[in-house]
């Protein structure tokens, strides 16, 4: 076979040159994690990325997070200020508007890897960079929201919010940085602050970093290296070191697991489920795959100005067209659940006292003729005389999708409504598509969360984007219902457990008789970790599994 | 001759800073075509982005201003030496390309130089018996070699000499278990094989049918039959007058191929996660990071043209019969 | 057809590669238009029979939505075929008008075109692809996006190789019009008061014909594969229409599952980049016998 010959002339003489016999010795003190994407930069505060998250909570901790349980704890703090023990006041503020003092207390033995404390001025200068409209920091709520704060002392602080809501004591989103590093290179310049930050240009500079790992080593492009901070306040971890490979093709991932050249994949940013089913399948006596249900919402926007989808029942018939659970079933082999609505069924919040849409395409089609939508010749035609036909757009290049895109369409074919598909590229489709309205009909993709998140931004009327409002807002689809918006409005604000639990079941029964979206399902990440690591526990939800890293071990 | 060979360097050379100038603008036209921007992205990743957050965040990337005025200041900058931030990742435009640049040489010119070594001695073996089984199946070598797509290549090299016979790693740069710096010269050896390998493929089939086609050309020559006539032996013949002779087109090939080196291989690259130019071309494209794509892009262009211009000089120079006497 | 061209295919039938390639060629043409009528439906999905092995029903076995591979294939292939031949054509004619342009002007026309001949060559090709692919066609005044039909979709992806494509026909074409305005019967034709088009129409574009079809008969086998990369990148021909770079690319997901269902889609990509060759070789030996073994 000459294509063989050729293919070993070339390998042969490469190998020669590198000595064929693989050298990698059992590194145990060493954990290879791979992951599908790389963190482009490693400043916690401006702009947000999975790959970046996912690295950083090595290396640093927040105030407080979700933990895999999805309650709230203290990371970074010694006591989750509540209303009940005190540490959380209701107040005024002097222009009449109801606020909350909350006290945080930063642990007595935090410290940045270079032996700095973590302390009240570190608090102060992160207020600062994060309210500064120069910064580019992105996400810049929460810094203002916080009207001020008062420092006791160089561990205890209370921020004084602008506004009383439900998740009073959630900062995750407050990152704390090193002002006795980054202050210099802050205040010389705010408007260059972005890139001249010592994350980007000094990224193994120990004092940045103030978690189990500090980050030793950046090959760009390729991987993460990160080494025990001698300085942690926690748990020893157990790893030397951890390093952080991207590999973004999911087949070469794969290969890579095989081949010993990674460890671990990340359930965070590791391989579509129709993938890990299969490598369960095949590999599952060397790997434990561990399949947890996320918080990650997969969904149809339906654009309602579109006059076929402003009449509910059409929006009902095209759920009820498909066959969700047979989906799941055979594509997702029972991993993944399918969604009655934007409230994940492992939220606190989820109900399950609501209209439920099992596939039923006689009723479907029920629907579609009590709505003026007869079938003719096998297609339905509308009362203008045109046949019904829709648009589904979506992410090209997420393998998933395009085959549950094909399914979908194959189901609704059959009740006489031709659907075209169309793939744009990311940042096509996140780019203009959805964010200006610009898709005719229905656009796919995922809403990642934090629990019992508010879907304010999704739901609300004031959240619909136009040019007026910069295209700001995420209520792609237009949807305008005052009772969804009092609705959202109650909840955000209201305190009482039994009565916000109410409040969310109206909004979830609500929900699934308007069909503002379709449901899908909720995505499931898959986890694969060698049989003899212990110790990971994935979350589901947005703070990754590594915000636990101390705890992972070879048995 | 009206101009010397210097001069026409100098008219060459003017003529393509003229083609990069028309380039960086269309390249920047094309990149405005491209919808949205960095902010759309980021609204859609982040709920609590709201209205006032975007007019500042746009503004402070200078996102609010038509695409033609941005380009004029980038040029403005360029201009003064300053090639500027990449947005990406938060970087001077020149620290993020040059460990890229660093990665696509090294995968690069180890792939050319094992095509070439293999290669060239195949289509000079080729060309001595044309129409010989050994001819038929270099010939044959070359087309496959050309037909085959490289991402299939590429998985099919990781699933037999990676996941299969664990010889070789699957991709990276180098390992990363071995203490600082990997494990050293043959660790990164051995990461560069695969990759290497797949792009030498790709490329070999043509230096062989160059190689053939430029070495049987030359056989046709006068003056290799007058060497015939004269009695020099065959192995004289073919060596000294045919092979140097025949090198030369080959030779100004290859001096256009080594302008391409600069611009990666996006596709290889993904394949077995190595860093290089490619990559970080099309990602600053998709991720909007103008400053970024037009260096990336403008440098592989101009590697090129500077590349043609070689390739025309060592034509001059190496063949005489069209040195101007 | 000119006596020209007929003394080249005939020459070029004399050549067995060539014979191989055109013969690969027509026996994937035949499939690709009469098979379809005797396979189950190409997008027919069926959940419950995912990634079964070949059987009597499903010759080649079934896809990851259990569609029959065999009927895709050929459907893809009419696809891919269709698209590489449309794009070749399309470059073909580009590059033969700024070609005819630039050599029969000279000058500074000359100058001007064939210097954004060289850029373009000289940019990089997948990253300029992903810039075009992404492009926003409704930002220059024409149809956007979201009133495209599939054929405009394929038709998009033509365009855009052939934007990247056309050089190298260019270079050819104008260095034989330069060639060809020197002889005595275009003098003559000129002298004898014919306008440009005229002369470019009736005296050069029949002796640039040969040249032009063998450098887009060799192109196409580079298309093909390009349209591969593209749908690799996830820009190319979208599912569910099939293509072999779209099939490729999704088997490649289930590479370490089946690994047949890679096999045959690589093997059409392949076999028809090897006869495209083939035949293009054997044009090109026709044309310019000094070239032959």
């Amino acid at each position: 076979m000459p294509r063989q010959l050729s293919f070993l002339a070339v390998a042969v003489c490469l190998l020669a040159a590198a000595m064929a016999a693989p050298v990698r010795a059992e590194a145990k003190d060493t954990l290879v994690i791979g992951v599908t994407q790389f963190p482009a930069t490693f400043h916690p505060a401006i702009e947000s990325m999975l790959a970046k998250s996912y690295v950083l909570a090595m290396a640093r901790r927040p105030l407080t997070a979700y933990d895999p349980d999805w309650n709230l704890v203290c990371l970074l703090c010694t006591r989750l200020p509540t209303i009940d023990n005190g540490l959380a006041r209701p107040e005024t503020l002097p222009d009449g508007r109801r606020g909350i003092a909350v006290t945080y207390t930063l642990r007595a033995d935090a410290e940045w890897g270079d032996g700095v404390p973590v302390d009240t001025g570190d608090v102060l200068f992160s207020w600062q960079v994060g309210r500064h409209p120069q910064t580019g920091v992105a996400d810049a709520e929460i810094y203002r929201h916080i009207v001020a704060i008062d420092i006791k002392n160089e561990k205890t602080f209370t921020f004084h919010f602008d506004r009383l809501a439900f998740d009073y004591n959630a900062v995750n989103d407050f990152q704390i940085l090193p002002a006795h590093i980054e202050r210099d290179r802050f205040e010389r310049a705010p408007a260059e602050y972005r890139n001249r930050t010592a994350y980007d240009r000094d990224t193994a500079n120990p004092g940045l970093w103030n978690g189990p790992y500090r980050i030793a080593r950046v090959v760009q492009g390729s991987a993460v290296v990160l080494e025990r901070n001698s300085h942690w306040h926690g748990r020893r971890p157990a790893f030397d070191r951890i390093v952080v490979v991207a590999i973004e093709n999911t087949s070469a991932l794969q290969a890579n697991l095989l081949a010993g050249s990674i460890d671990m994949i990340a359930g965070e940013l590791g391989l579509p489920l129709e993938q890990a089913i299969a490598f369960a399948k095949n590999h599952g006596d060397r790997f434990r795959v561990v399949f947890k249900p996320s918080l990650v919402y997969e969904h149809i926007d339906l654009n309602l100005d579109n006059p076929y989808l402003a009449d509910r029942r059409v929006r009902q018939a095209l759920l009820l067209a498909l066959d969700r659970a047979t989906l799941c079933g055979q594509l997702f082999g029972g991993r993944q659940k399918v969604a009655d609505g934007p409230v994940a069924p492992l939220d606190p919040m989820h109900s399950d006292d609501v209209r439920q849409y099992p596939y039923d395409p006689a009723a479907a089609g029920a629907l579609l003729d009590e709505a003026g939508y007869p079938l003719v010749n096998g297609r339905r035609v509308g009362p203008d005389g045109r046949p019904l036909t829709l648009d589904l757009v979506t992410t090209a290049g997420n393998r998933s999708r395009e085959l549950v895109a094909q399914v979908l369409q194959a189901d609704w074919k059959r009740i006489g409504i031709p659907v075209r598909l169309r793939y744009q590229p990311p940042r096509v489709f996140f780019g203009q598509t959805v964010t200006r309205r610009k898709f005719p009909a229905m656009a796919m993709f995922a809403w990642y969360s934090a629990p019992a998140n508010v879907p304010r931004g999704q739901l609300r009327s004031s959240m619909i984007p136009t040019a007026g409002n910069n295209w700001s807002g995420q209520n792609y689809g237009g949807y305008a219902n005052p009772r969804m918006d009092a609705l959202l409005d109650a909840i955000e604000v209201e305190l009482d457990p039994a009565e916000r639990q109410s409040l969310w079941r109206a909004l979830q029964a609500l929900y699934a008789d308007d069909l503002p979206a379709l449901p899908l399902y909720y995505k499931a990440d898959a986890h694969i970790w060698p049989k003899s690591l212990k110790g990971v526990t994935p979350t589901g939800q947005e703070d990754p599994s590594t915000l636990w890293v101390e705890d992972w071990r070879w048995e | 001759m009206g101009m010397s060979t210097g001069g026409r360097v100098f008219s060459r050379a003017l003529q393509s800073v003229a083609v990069l100038l028309a380039m960086s603008f269309v390249i920047y036209g094309l990149m405005g075509l491209m919808p949205g921007d960095p902010i759309d992205t980021m609204i859609s990743g982040n709920p609590h982005l709201g209205s006032t957050d975007v007019a500042r965040l746009r503004a402070l990337y200078g996102l609010d201003q038509p695409w033609a005025l941005r380009w004029l200041r980038w040029l403005a900058q360029v201009l003064q030496g300053h090639l500027g931030y990449s947005r990406l990742y938060a970087k001077p435009v020149l620290a993020a390309i040059v460990p890229a640049l660093g990665n696509t040489l090294l995968l690069m010119t180890t792939a050319l130089a094992a095509s070439l070594l293999v290669g060239v001695p195949l289509g000079i073996l080729a060309s001595l018996r044309p129409g010989s089984v050994l001819d038929r199946l270099a010939n044959l070598c070359a087309f496959v070699t050309i037909s085959v797509p490289t991402f299939w290549l590429g998985l099919m090299l990781i699933a037999f000499f990676a996941a299969r016979l664990g010889w070789l790693p699957a991709g990276g740069l180098t390992s990363m278990v071995a203490g600082e710096g990997g494990g050293g010269l043959a660790d990164r050896l051995r990461h560069l094989a695969l990759p290497a390998t797949t792009l030498a493929v790709a490329g070999l089939g043509q230096y062989v049918r160059h190689m053939r086609a430029a070495m049987i050309g030359e056989v046709r020559q006068d003056y290799i039959r007058t060497a015939w006539a004269k009695g020099c032996g065959p192995a004289r013949v073919v060596l000294a007058h045919q092979l140097r002779n025949a090198l030369i087109p080959v030779a100004t090939i290859t001096a256009l191929e080594v302008g391409g080196l600069f611009s990666g291989a996006l596709i290889t690259e993904t394949v077995f996660a190595w860093p290089g130019m490619g990559r970080l071309i099309a990602e600053s494209v998709m991720g909007n990071d103008f400053n970024l794509a037009l260096t990336g892009l403008l440098l592989a262009t101009a590697a090129t043209l500077a590349g043609s211009i070689v390739a025309d000089l060592a034509y001059l120079w190496l063949d005489p019969r069209v040195r101007p006497s | 057809m000119t006596p020209h061209r007929v003394s080249l295919f005939a020459r070029a039938g004399r050549d067995p590669a060539a014979l191989i390639g055109l013969g690969v060629l027509a026996a994937m043409a035949i499939a690709a238009t009469a098979g379809p009528a005797m396979l189950p439906e190409p997008d027919a999905i069926d959940l419950y029979a995912r990634l079964e092995p070949p059987t009597l029903g499903h010759l080649l076995g079934t896809d990851e939505l259990g569609r029959d591979v065999l009927a895709r294939l050929l459907a893809g292939g009419r696809i891919s075929l269709m698209v590489a031949g449309a794009t070749a054509l399309l470059a073909a004619t580009i590059g033969t008008a700024v070609g005819l342009t630039a050599g029969y002007f000279g000058g500074r026309a000359d100058a001007v075109l064939m210097r954004v001949t060289d850029g373009v060559m000289a940019l990089p090709l997948l990253p300029l692809l992903v810039v075009l692919a992404a492009v926003d066609p409704a930002k220059l005044g024409l149809p956007g996006d979201s009133d495209a039909s599939e054929a405009v979709a394929v038709g998009r992806i033509v365009v855009i190789i052939a934007l990247v494509g056309w050089t190298t026909v260019a270079r050819l074409v104008r260095g034989a019009t330069l060639s060809l305005r020197a002889r005595d019967h275009v003098r003559a034709a000129i002298a004898m008061g014919a306008g440009p088009w005229r002369i470019m129409v009736r005296h050069i574009l029949p002796e640039v014909a040969s040249p032009m079809v063998v450098a887009a008969t060799l192109s196409v086998g580079n298309i093909i594969l390009l349209e591969s990369a593209l749908s690799f990148l996830g820009l190319g021909v979208q599912p569910p229409l099939a293509s072999w770079g779209n099939m490729l690319t999704g088997a490649m997901d289930e590479v370490w599952t089946a690994p047949l269902l890679a096999l045959w889609p690589g093997l059409g990509i392949f076999l028809a980049v090897l006869a495209f060759n083939l035949l293009g070789e054997g044009l090109q030996t026709a044309l310019d016998p000094r070239r032959a073994g």
